[in-house]
């Protein structure tokens, strides 16, 4: 058993279950049918939006209660360019929405983000309830009835469509956070910002940029899903129960994972369905969602993922076989990322 | 003219209000060092509650209030401690974590409440104070009135413990310096639990209060977590001296936004202001915050 986990998690035997992983998901709309394809479509574009909040909640140690913020501002960017009379290409739009989404985080993080963490969660919630405010009340938008796009009836198209967006964004994110300078300065800063100032780390501006790249992501998938869903209005697209469902999918999979966001919105996402179908209404899976974030943050708050970590994996199968725990084992608090926080 | 003064003085007597549900939350940052996401859930649950005296019990929710106090009071006494252990445990990031906890219990009671009593808004029927006092060429609703009026005995009350009792002392020695306020022997988790659960009762009663004043859904928490917010970036995170003026600040201009604007742009205005601030002085207005 703990062999065959080893080789799952070994570099090699990673590589190879991603690329089989890749392979399943690129040919799933030929065998999966439909239903399941649209399913997989929404599991994709979750487990992006809950990878870009972990960007700047995971890796950067600031909260944002206000993702949905970038996901609604990019839909709206993508319904308004394409609008008749505008009539520009989808794919054209979708930079455009990342852009602007990305200008706005930067113009409302620039201030917030030299400040404590509790300033930068009230300033990011206060505009997403700014931004729905203003997209009901203004007239372009449609205000509450919303606006309609363009209909486009195929299911694969989406698919595709938020498949790329979502593996781009996962190679982009493990290339720029685990991979490159940026991620360790970004990592620094978020563990000891103090101590990262004084090796020359440019602190604000490394929490910019990764949250001007936590906001990319959303803006690009709003465009996709305003398109895929063909009518958007600011109760679809600037809930903040959205923004509860990547908080609670990020904190499932594991703060500060590239992994972590996929197998929590996976595993959200498909409950967020079952209730669906079961009750008909979502207002019970809010109830849920919040008290699975307060019993994660409680009992586990490294994330469910947490649960199937080497170390972990190895120490259960010792428990189980009843023996002491091996020494060389690097306890939970040895591990890097561990040091105490200044928020 | 008359508009104007009628509009500003409405502003101020809900603006009691906004001080009373603020001042709590303000000083419970200061003593757990958490942000409170739930403090609009509590002013929802506590409407609720106001609705729920007069539809089931039959009972004037003026009467009820200190009911009210007490079921919240021991709601937070039960849910403090949970925030203490999480602030102060051991995991990577602490306050982050604390934040989240918070948010999970918000997201928790207006899911509930969503699940329990749907979309439909409810008001609190308070009968005993109805009507208009004429005051020259301005009307002052007598329901406004009695709110301010509860606001200022609450408000008062509070500062007096705070400032005039040994436990006040405890407590503001606590959101000083956990550390020193520790050695000196004051027991900070038992304060941080009292002043939490003192925090919930107050605002849950200022909540019955502003669901009569205005109508009340239950998904209409993250507002009145908003004005809190706003109410202490105004003045400062942690300095209860400017809640006083915040809160008023906000009552005034909430109803001027909504009688010279629009009532849809109160939050984006709100918004606004809140950006400003931040951008220009983080400390608050009275510059005696935390930054």
């Amino acid at each position: 058993m703990s062999r065959a986990l080893a080789l799952v998690t070994s570099r090699g035997g990673r590589a190879a279950s991603l690329a089989l992983l890749l392979l399943v998901l690129v040919s799933f709309p030929g065998w999966g049918g439909d239903y399941w394809t649209r399913i997989l479509t929404g599991v994709t574009m979750w487990a992006a939006l809950a990878l870009s909040w972990n960007v700047i909640g995971g890796y950067g140690g600031y909260i944002s209660f206000g993702h949905v913020a970038f996901f609604g501002i990019g839909a709206y960017t993508t319904a308004l360019l394409m609008k008749p009379g505008t009539g520009w290409n989808f794919f054209a739009t979708l930079p455009v929405a990342g852009i602007v989404a990305a200008a706005v985080a930067v113009i409302v993080g620039w201030p917030v983000l030299k400040l404590r963490g509790a300033y930068f969660a009230i300033a990011t919630w206060a505009l997403a309830e700014a931004v729905a405010q203003i997209a009901n009340g203004v007239g372009f938008t449609g205000g509450s009835s919303g606006m309609s796009l363009p209909i486009n009836a195929s299911t694969s198209f989406f698919y595709y469509a938020m498949l790329v967006a979502c593996v781009l964004s996962f190679g982009v994110c493990y290339v720029l956070l685990e991979r490159s300078r940026f991620g360790y300065r970004l990592k620094a800063v978020r563990d000891h910002e103090v101590a990262a100032g004084s090796f020359g780390i440019n602190t604000t501006a490394v929490k910019l940029q990764a949250f001007a790249l936590s906001a990319v992501i959303p803006g690009v998938l709003g465009g996709i899903f305003a398109y895929w869903i063909t009518f958007i209005n600011p109760a679809s697209v600037l809930d903040g129960s959205l923004t509860d469902q990547m908080v609670v999918m990020a904190l499932v999979g594991g703060l500060g994972r590239i992994s972590g966001a996929a197998v929590g919105a996976a595993v959200l996402y498909l409950i967020n369905q079952q209730f669906l179908a079961s009750f008909g209404d979502t207002t019970s899976y809010i109830a849920v969602v919040g008290a699975l974030v307060a019993l994660i943050v409680l009992f586990r708050p490294d994330g469910l993922v947490s649960l199937f970590a080497r170390g972990n994996q190895t120490r259960l199968v010792w428990q189980l076989l009843g023996r002491a725990i091996p020494r060389a084992r690097p306890s939970a608090a040895q591990r890097p990322g561990k040091t105490k926080e200044h928020a | 003219m008359s508009l104007l003064i009628q509009t500003i003085l409405n502003g101020l007597l809900v603006g009691g209000l906004f001080v009373t549900l603020s001042i709590g939350f303000s000083l419970s940052f200061g003593v757990l060092d958490v942000v409170d996401f739930a403090v609009g859930e509590w002013v929802m649950l506590g409407a609720f509650a106001g609705v729920a005296s007069t539809t089931w019990l039959r009972i004037d929710p003026i009467a009820f209030l200190p009911v009210v106090f007490v079921f919240f009071a021991v709601v937070g006494w039960l849910v403090a401690p949970l925030i203490y252990r999480v602030r102060n445990s051991r995991n990577a990031r602490p306050a982050l974590m604390a934040l989240a906890f918070t948010f999970g219990l918000a997201t928790l009671a207006r899911g509930g409440m969503l699940t329990a009593v749907g979309f439909d808004p409810r008001t609190v029927k308070i009968g005993v104070v109805q009507g208009t006092v004429t005051l020259g060429a301005v009307e002052i609703p007598t329901l406004r009135l009695a709110g301010f009026a509860f606001a200022a005995v609450a408000t008062g009350l509070f500062m007096l413990f705070l400032y005039r009792t040994r436990t006040g002392l405890a407590v503001r020695a606590v959101a000083q310096n956990k550390e020193i306020a520790g050695l000196m022997g004051v027991d900070v988790k038992r304060t941080s639990n009292f002043v939490y659960s003192l925090y919930a009762g107050l605002t849950s009663m200022a909540g019955v209060l502003i669901g009569g004043i205005y109508s009340i859904t239950a998904q209409d928490g993250p507002t009145y977590t908003l004005m809190a917010f706003f109410v202490v970036v105004l003045a400062g995170l942690g300095s209860v001296g400017g809640v006083l003026v915040a809160g008023l600040v906000l009552g005034v201009l909430e109803s001027l936004v909504t009688v010279y604007v629009s009532a849809d742009f109160t939050l984006a205005i709100v918004f606004g202001i809140l950006f400003l601030v931040l951008v220009i002085s983080p400390r608050g207005i009275l510059r005696r915050g935390t930054a």
